[in-house]
């Protein structure tokens, strides 16, 4: 799932050299047979849904991975070529946009698009659906140690834990933890005001002593208990399923953000005829529950939600009710404020 | 063939010499220093990036003054750059307390387990150095070994915080840069001649006073080498602070990082590497003409 592979500068960099040593193989495999090239974040899509496809279409699927939004922007920027599908997140797309590297596909005109719920059309720059296909969606809450943390329902619960002398962690993300401060403050989590990112530093800095590290590595140390409670994406099912007794997963009372992540064809596609299949072929809720049943996070697809395994459909956490659902918050792109964001980070993170 | 009967110019022989280093120089060190300060002059691109227009705040950012968009006076780098500065100052003084004493016991070795203890020094390159930092966290963390044996003990009831602190990143920058203090002090020491520790002894120097005045005089060059092979990595470190800091600790390593991955402003993290590689710079100057000095200073003695 893409969220583990987020983390660890190291593990990106590895990934980087993987991906760039991937990019000059691609070119020797053209012609002969029909081919795909996927560019996704790591262990994010099911491999079952491309050896579906492939046994469909006949289409060869090759995948490659990246760790960030950026890194792949600056790959592709670059010029790694051979690319025909991407998986950016939705503020991610937009950027794309604007650089005029996405490929506008018309899938919204496919009729199997009408299994995507419109709710998902979220990026400012497709309204329609006229480039990209959602792909997927997450939350970022709490996972959390029951034996260490008792029941955690809110970023109050979370931060309580603190007080009493148990450590947590947050992510190593500067828009996701200063977002936890502006929500605690009921601001937006895209504001650019200095004064309301400083009062979110200023909402977290009580609680440094009782955050152990801002880090993506959380989930084994909740489960070993060397930290009761961890911010992490909902991806950490895949663990809470594990071990149901010691770990649990929740979207905060308070609200937190969400990410969604959408299939987009490039420009510079060698294979956008494939590309075009493809995205047709993930709008069939059955491939769509596919994929989220072994993701563990949430669908666009709203004829997939029906499909999905009990365990999954009934969970509040991860397939919430519309009310939650209006408490979850998207990232947008901020430009320049990102630098503000910036600012105030490192003045928190080195403050003592 | 007739080309190489004929007699060179004599000036044309050291400029053949020394080509080879000039333009690895240029290619590995001049043309990246050369980018990095260009970079370190332009503006920011929203995207990442840069735009190819003058931007003239990237350095005085690194001061503490504003940036058009941050108003406030807060010289929260210049601090950020004096905790690196320290953190790697602690990292030479540890790995030298273990290194000197360490090379010098080995070096009186047998020559067959000297060989096997050289191997063990190097021994640690043959694994990742994230793997091995990892290690580190498991040792350190409130269920780590440590932890559970002090607890076992009965020495201690609740577990004692290693993990994600300063102490953790300075553990993890000694293990990390030990072979780099350990090799260059164990070649001085390996050269240091008997004859002159006994010459001192039979002169009626006592053990201090030989260390003092001979042994550490004769191996000064290899402390000092070690010295900056280490200082230099561990000042711009950037893995361990964030793996065994937890990213609480900070230092000018995060902060690069941080721009080019994060805030999309390669232009500020072009200036504080340049700010990193200019306080280096002077450094190295400084010793090569205190060594250049000193052995004008010796040369002039022998005449």
């Amino acid at each position: 799932m893409k969220n583990s592979s987020r983390g660890g500068d190291l593990k990106r960099l590895a990934l980087s050299v993987m991906a760039a040593s991937a990019v000059t193989i691609l070119p020797t495999h053209v012609s002969a047979q029909e081919s795909l090239n996927l560019y996704n974040w790591g262990d994010y899509i099911n491999p079952e849904v491309l050896t579906r496809f492939t046994a469909e279409t006949g289409i060869e699927v090759t995948l490659d991975t990246y760790g960030s939004n950026e890194e792949m922007l600056a790959k592709l920027q670059a010029g790694a070529k051979g690319y025909d599908i991407i998986f950016p997140s939705v503020h991610m797309q937009d950027v794309m946009a604007h650089l005029g590297m996405l490929e506008k596909t018309d899938i919204n005109q496919y009729t199997g698009f009408s299994h995507v719920d419109p709710a998902f059309l979220t990026a400012t720059t497709d309204p329609k659906g006229e480039y990209c296909l959602p792909y997927a969606w997450g939350s970022v809450g709490i996972v959390y140690n029951k034996k260490l943390a008792g029941k955690v329902t809110s970023w109050k619960d979370f931060f309580a834990l603190t007080e009493k002398g148990q450590k947590v962690t947050m992510l190593d993300d500067m828009r996701e933890t200063l977002g936890v401060g502006l929500i605690m403050n009921g601001n937006s989590v895209n504001s650019t005001d200095p004064d309301e990112l400083k009062a979110a530093a200023a909402f977290l800095e009580p609680y440094k002593q009782g955050i152990a590290a801002f880090t993506y590595d959380s989930i084994p140390m909740v489960q070993s208990g060397d930290i009761a409670a961890a911010h992490w994406y909902v991806g950490a099912m895949m663990y809470v399923t594990q071990a149901p007794d010691t770990l649990d997963y929740v979207i905060p009372a308070e609200g937190a953000t969400k990410y969604q992540e959408n299939m987009c064809v490039l420009k510079t596609a060698p294979n956008k005829e494939n590309a075009i299949r493809f995205l047709e072929f993930f709008t069939q809720p059955e491939i769509a529950a596919l994929n989220t049943a072994q993701q563990m996070n949430g669908t666009a697809n709203k004829d997939a939600i029906e499909l999905l395994p009990d365990a999954l459909k009934n969970n509040p956490n991860v397939n919430p009710a519309a009310d939650t659902m209006s408490r979850l918050q998207m990232f947008t792109d901020l430009g320049k404020g990102l630098r503000l964001y910036d600012r105030v980070w490192t003045r928190f993170k080195t403050s003592q | 063939m007739i080309k190489s009967n004929l007699p060179r110019p004599r000036w044309l022989q050291p400029l053949m010499l020394l080509s080879p280093t000039t333009l690895f120089l240029l290619v590995f060190f001049c043309g990246p220093l050369a980018i990095m300060v260009t970079y370190s002059l332009l503006e920011p691109g929203i995207y990442g990036g840069v735009e190819w227009t003058f931007y003239d705040q990237n350095y005085g950012r690194i001061f503490g003054w504003a940036d058009g968009l941050y108003e406030e006076f807060d010289p929260i780098y210049l601090e950020t750059f004096a905790k690196s500065v320290r953190l790697a100052l602690i990292t030479v003084a540890t790995t030298l307390l273990i290194c000197y004493p360490a090379a010098f016991w080995i070096s009186r070795l047998p020559s067959r387990t000297r060989s096997i203890c050289m191997f063990l020094i190097t021994l640690p390159f043959f694994v990742s150095m994230i793997v091995r930092l990892y290690a580190w966290l498991l040792i350190l963390r409130p269920t780590g070994v440590i932890n559970q044996l002090l607890m076992s003990l009965g020495l201690i009831s609740e577990p004692l915080e290693m993990m994600y602190t300063e102490g953790a990143v300075i553990v993890g920058m000694t293990y990390i840069f030990l072979p780099f203090m350990f090799l260059p002090i164990y070649a001085s020491i390996e050269k240091l001649p008997g004859s002159l520790i006994e010459a001192s002894q039979d002169l009626g120097a006592s053990p201090v006073r030989t260390f003092f005045r001979v042994i550490l005089p004769l191996t000064l060059p290899g402390v000092i080498s070690g010295a900056i092979i280490v200082f230099i990595p561990s000042l711009g470190n950037f893995i361990v602070p964030g793996l065994l800091g937890g990213a609480k600790v900070m230092m000018v390593g995060n902060l690069i990082e941080q721009q080019f991955l994060y805030a999309r402003n390669w232009p500020f993290g072009a200036a504080l590497s340049f700010m990193i590689m200019a306080a280096m710079l002077f450094l190295l100057l400084i010793y090569v003409r205190v060594q250049s000095r000193s052995i004008g200073a010796s040369r002039g003695e022998g005449v």
